[in-house]
């Protein structure tokens, strides 16, 4: 069983995300930029399948500029080969783009299994797992956790709301969106990551991208917000007693 | 005639055998120290030589338990007699009418009742008193080893109080009857001779009874030794002798092995761990020392070195090698730990525990195994340089709310660098500790400036958790910084980043000078900088484990306190010996797991044991979020106070400071 | 001009809330642009439940095992329809579903997919979307681009009319197709409570820290007669059952009273709870999103708080 997972880097939202207020720009290089949480988990995902089975894992990655430590990390975690797609590729590509140079990957070099994180903060122009599963035509599911091999066949869980699930089983090859791994992700000490830099090596791939349909996104905008909450000020006893008596205004407390 | 031979061959057969026997296990012990990991400890040899002599013969630290520390130097002075009496019991069997004379036989006499009296003392504290820390060690070894000593003892007396009546038909000589000085054998000799047992026959059994019991029993205690935790007859002196000398603060000593400091087999132990091992006399002292077990968890500093004494034995034997992290010993041990020192304090042979405890967590963290909350934390250090998971920019921004701004110590000199640390900057409920201490330095009129968010984290707890990585990689972000600064000292108000600064950045060339903020404000007080009103408060000091215990700062906030005229009472458990509050070694980020009660808790309770004490003075950050909880989930809010020295000086000095932080409100 | 295709879904056989609001929002723009509303349906429900959608026309697709939702057979028949009708847009929800169809749909048929859409306008020449990035923090203005787009909503986004109409439905036979199949539904664990039911929800997330501080929690919504819920994080934490969640993957909770502590407010948890008559968040930091859909906030210490509360709430 070959298993591709899909990463990618975003905006660090700890620190502040950097905006041209005139333009409404993105200033993706005075930002700092972290792997995707989604994709972490779905790193996660695929390596307890590895050690439930003898499935080797290979962790892929549009190089933007700044996904090598990323790539190491996730051989540091245990995945056993990493791939950095080259091209004409930097922060600001569409994940449209994206999509298209991993299909084009994938079509050469096939897997049996592709997961990735099923969102991530910045793709509103579309879901990387999704859409290389449209453009390759190949069946694929989101939200999901659990994945479970079973022979040739995948089974895995897919979450809908008000905690319903089902589990599902599909043929192979097959795209998969991670919700959330079953473990929390693993951490991956400096020291190996490092190792790994000296150790391995990032395989690159030239990959060309035809034109692709883009979004023209007009701006971005911090949102003014609706409505905020009236803010109670004092210690913690002061904003008891306060909020006791909003509740008490509103018979929210018991006779 | 015949009995003589049959004795001068059993003592050469037996001393023999029991020689092979101890010495192929010296030789299997010597075998594995000899492919572990080097460690220098041939530094400083004056200072070895005194302080094992008076570890050794002074017992210093086996005193601090006074009932055991009484026994067993009853028993271990006991050794050095019986060298006496084996040399002089085998010549007088060796060379008819040998005698090692009055005087000698007095001392051993007298050192055997003191044997004997230290033997019932310890058979006392085992069976009667029966100490916690014993739980879990190898009691019937305990009673093996004191049954033999007493045989010992006991047999050096009835071989010598049978001499006079056995040494014609023995050996053939006429020996002078035995004086009164020799005080045990001649009682012992006028027993004999009321009970009729003088006759050759019967006083030749005596005599062999009693040299068997004495010699023999010698030679099998010999080749028994190695295999026991009664090894440290041997082992002691030469554990203490080869004792880290190079600052306690410092956990990894330069060079750093190059394959990192995690251990996950024997072979990553250095020598001296594994002299560690063999030396552990199981007293458990450790044990009643460490506050994760007081706090109901799986840890035990004894046992860790119990299990993996046990696992390299059985490794030795030919079994299959066991992964020491997370295997010989446990993940929620390994974790448990504060790495407060107070074991490696408690021990009196010098076993060291933390390193060990460190690498073996550097290697399930290498595994990617480490509590997922202190997981977030190693990312927030790796990310952003705090553990609060804030951005880098908000690092100063305690500072806003001061009048006067601080200067910019990577855009100009300054006399004093303040190394802030996460908690002062970042926690909201000690902010305003931080902004006191700057107003103080304000007031003494120190020139002082702070690097701003070029500051990251020291490094220190990361280092504890067992991630060497990121520590050197915040290490290295810090030096740059301080590089580009100019200052004449560093002084930081967490004792964490003190340690770090001052002990652990040496590896990589750093030695300028640090101070805690307590000596710093002391130095200041000298110099005539504050105007200090008596606080006229009964209060008591808690000492951090990373001033006091790994800096051996004691002395400086005490002379703090009292200066602002605090009446100083002492906690039971106070400098070196003072407990752990339970944040330390990353404990405080993560989850707590089997704990009944939490080390803090125990300590404000301790605190409150003190007559009229209403203050609770600490001089850590940590320590005033981890004790404030306490009072709070102890319900002693009412009746005790956690207050930093800064705030006592602040209010002593007359500054204005927020309403919460008046000590005497 | 193509018309405005609408995915909808069924919550007990009828149409569901954002199904409605997806066809209000159809309306509008297809009177502005002189175009026709289609529904597409799956399921043996789909034809009755679509009887009285406000559209024109409605493709009620049916077949075995259609009932349930499958992922594969719905976006090759989405697909199919897309390719039939050259929609200009394409609406589905947010939900798993929408995430499934979404981008899958767009990009099998060569369309860009506008995702997390919150709004929707016609200005002087175009539709703009207006879409919700980085976890709330930043909205984008997207110019949907001539040739239409597949456009995933935010439920809640716009508000239905409650406005009925009379389609003509077309019934579209399908096989579903082979290679992904439903092994068994999930049912949620109800476990020991239902937390859709209660009045007063007591609602930790992140910010409680340690899984020892959940005792607070449970002592104030003692004291304060109230049931314990929680957001994502502390569910993956295994700190809390699932069936405590609320939130787009949890529960969705309208109670009289909802105390979020500790969270910051994902738009997946908010889009489970913003409906909550009395919201009051306490948040260490006052610019987080939930204090946008609190009436009170209050950034004090909630493990400082929650005792302070439940103090009073049992002295009353």
């Amino acid at each position: 069983m070959r298993i591709l997972v899909l990463t990618k880097s975003v905006p660090d939202l700890v620190e502040e995300l950097v905006l041209d207020e005139d333009s409404g720009e993105l200033l993706h290089d005075e930002m700092t930029y972290v792997p995707s949480e989604w994709d972490d988990h779905a790193v996660e995902e695929a390596l307890l399948i590895k050690e439930d089975s003898n499935a080797d894992v290979t962790v892929l990655a549009v190089d933007t500029g700044d996904v090598d430590n990323m790539l190491f990390t996730a051989l540091a975690k245990g995945a056993d080969r990493a791939i950095k797609l080259q091209g004409d590729f930097d922060l600001s590509t569409s994940n449209r783009k994206r999509a298209q140079a991993i299909a084009h990957y994938v079509k050469e070099n096939p897997y049996d299994l592709i997961l990735s994180g099923v969102q991530a903060i910045d793709d509103i122009d579309g879901q990387i797992p999704a859409m290389v599963a449209g453009l390759l035509g190949m069946p694929h599911a989101s939200v999901v956790t659990d994945v479970r091999l079973d022979g040739d066949r995948v089974h895995f869980h897919q979450e809908y709301g008000g905690g319903l699930q089902a589990e599902l089983a599909s043929q192979t090859p097959v795209v998969l969106g991670i919700q959330a791994a079953r473990k929390p992700p693993r951490y991956a000490s400096i020291a190996k990551v490092r190792q790994m830099m000296k150790s391995s090596v990032l395989e690159e791939v030239e990959v060309a991208v035809e034109e692709v349909p883009e979004l023209e996104i007009r701006r971005f905008f911090k949102p003014v917000a609706a409505g905020h909450a009236e803010m109670i000020d004092g210690d913690a006893e002061e904003v008891a007693e306060r909020i006791v008596s909003i509740l008490k205004e509103r018979n929210l407390v018991r006779g | 005639m015949a009995l003589r031979d049959v004795l001068m061959a059993a003592t050469i057969i037996m001393f023999v055998a029991a020689g092979a026997i101890f010495s192929r296990r010296f030789w299997n012990i010597y075998q594995v120290m000899k492919k572990s990991r080097p460690t220098n400890r041939s530094d400083r040899l004056g200072e070895r030589l005194t302080s094992t002599f008076i570890q050794v013969f002074a017992h210093k630290r086996m005193l601090k338990i006074r009932y055991s520390g009484v026994l067993h130097l009853f028993i271990f002075s006991g050794f050095v007699v019986l060298l006496i009496d084996v040399v002089g019991s085998i010549l007088q069997l060796f060379v008819a009418g040998f005698s090692i004379g009055p005087v000698l036989g007095m001392i051993v006499d007298i050192w055997v009742c003191l044997v004997l009296i230290g033997v019932v003392m310890a058979i006392y504290q085992r069976a009667v008193i029966k100490p916690e820390r014993y739980h879990g060690s190898d009691e019937t070894d305990g009673y093996i080893i004191l049954g033999m000593i007493t045989m010992i003892v006991i047999g050096i007396a009835i071989h010598e109080s049978f001499y006079p009546y056995a040494a014609i038909p023995v050996f053939g000589v006429k020996s002078a009857p035995i004086g009164a000085m020799e005080f045990l054998a001649y009682g012992l000799s006028h027993l004999w001779a009321t009970l009729g047992w003088t006759a050759p026959r019967a006083a030749s059994i005596g005599y062999a009874v009693g040299y068997a019991m004495d010699i023999l029993v010698i030679w099998i205690f010999l080749a028994y030794l190695p295999y026991s935790k009664h090894l440290h007859v041997f082992l002691a002196i030469p554990n203490i002798f080869v004792r880290k000398m190079r600052p306690p603060g410092e956990l990894v000593p330069s060079p750093v092995p190059e394959e990192g400091i995690a251990i996950r087999s024997f072979g990553d132990l250095s020598w001296k761990d594994v002299m560690d091992l063999y030396t552990c006399t199981e007293c458990g002292r450790c044990q009643a020392v460490c506050p994760a077990h007081a706090a109901g968890q799986a840890l035990s500093p004894k046992m860790i070195i119990l299990e993996l004494r046990e696992a390299l034995k059985k490794e030795l034997a030919g079994g299959e090698p066991i992964p020491l992290a997370g295997g010989v010993v446990s993940q929620e041990e390994l974790w448990a730990c504060t790495t407060c020192g107070a074991c490696m304090e408690a021990c009196p042979v010098f076993i060291e525990h933390v390193p060990k405890i460190v690498g073996m967590r550097a290697a399930l963290l290498e595994d990617g195994e480490i509590d997922k909350s202190a997981q977030k934390v190693l990312v927030g250090w790796d990310r952003q340089g705090n553990s609060f998971g804030q951005p880098l920019k908000k690092r100063p921004q305690w500072t806003k709310g001061l009048d006067v701004a601080i200067k910019d110590a990577r855009r100009e000199p300054v006399d004093w660098l303040w190394f802030v640390g996460d908690f002062a900057s970042y926690d909201p409920r000690l902010q305003d500790l931080t902004r006191l201490v700057a107003q103080l330095l304000q007031r003494a009129e120190v020139d002082f400036g702070i690097l701003y968010d070029g500051e990251s984290n020291s490094g220190n707890d990361a280092l504890r958790i067992g991630e060497f990585g990121l520590f050197e990689a915040l290490a290295q972000k810090n030096l740059a910084k301080l590089e580009e600064a100019q200052y004449n000292m560093i002084f930081t108000t967490d004792p964490h980043s003190l340690n770090a600064l001052k002990n652990e950045y040496v590896k990589y060339g750093f030695d300028r000078p640090v101070k805690h903020y307590t000596e710093a404000f002391v130095d200041l007080i000298e110099g005539g900088k504050f105007d200090l009103k008596p606080l006229g408060i009964r209060a008591t000091y808690h000492d951090p484990c990373y001033l006091g215990r790994w800096n051996r700062i004691f002395d400086a906030p005490r002379e703090l306190i009292k200066r602002v005229g605090v009446d100083l009472v002492e906690m039971p458990r106070h400098g070196e010996n003072s407990f752990c509050c339970g944040a330390g070694g990353g404990r405080i980020w993560m989850e707590e797991v089997g704990i009944k009660e939490r080390p803090a808790d125990q300590r404000i309770k301790e605190a409150l044991t003190l007559e009229g004490v209403t203050h609770f003075v600490v001089a850590c950050p940590k320590d005033v979020a981890m004790f404030t909880a306490a009072v709070a989930s102890t319900g002693n809010e009412g009746r005790l106070r956690v207050v930093d020295v800064a705030e006592l000086l602040a209010e002593a000095a007359g500054l204005g400071i927020p309403d919460k932080l008046v000590a005497t409100r | 001009m193509g018309p405005i295709l609408v995915v909808a879904e069924f919550t007990e056989g009828e149409l569901s809330d954002t199904s409605r609001e997806l066809l209000t929002k159809a309306r509008e723009l297809a009177q502005s642009l002189g175009s026709e509303v289609i529904a597409v349906g799956f399921g043996s429900h789909a034809e009755h439940a679509m009887a009285n959608a406000d559209a024109d026309r409605a493709v009620a697709i049916t077949g075995l095992g259609l009932d349930q939702y499958l992922p594969l057979t719905y976006e090759r028949t989405l697909s199919q329809i897309v390719s039939e009708y050259h929609p200009l847009l394409t609406m589905v929800a947010n939900s798993t579903m929408g995430l499934d169809l979404g981008a899958g749909v767009a990009a099998a048929q060569h369309m860009p997919v506008i995702a997390y859409c919150n709004g929707l306008h016609t200005d002087a020449e175009d539709i703009v979307a207006q879409c919700q990035a980085f976890a709330g923090k930043l909205l984008a203005e997207v110019a949907v681009p001539a040739g239409g787009a597949v456009i995933t909503v935010l439920p809640g986004s716009f508000g239905s009319s409650g406005t009925s109409g009379h389609p003509e439905v077309t019934v579209m036979a399908v096989d579903s197709v082979p290679g992904m199949d439903v092994v068994k539904i999930l049912e949620p664990e109800k476990g020991d409570v239902d937390i859709t039911r209660a009045d007063i929800l007591v609602s930790v997330g992140r910010g409680i820290g340690d899984p020892e501080n959940l005792g607070l929690a449970q002592e104030l919504a003692e004291a304060i007669g109230g049931v314990v819920s929680c957001s994502r994080p502390v569910v993956d934490a295994g700190w809390l059952p699932k069936a405590r969640q609320v939130g787009k993957s949890g529960q969705t909770v309208k109670p009289k009273l909802y105390l979020a502590l500790g969270i910051s407010g994902a738009p997946e948890h908010l889009q489970g709870m913003k409906d909550a008559d009395l919201i009051i968040a306490a948040n260490t930091d006052e610019s987080s999103s939930i204090m946008e859909v609190a009436h009170y906030g209050t950034t004090v210490d909630i493990l400082d708080l929650m005792p302070a509360l439940a103090e009073r709430l049992r002295g009353e």
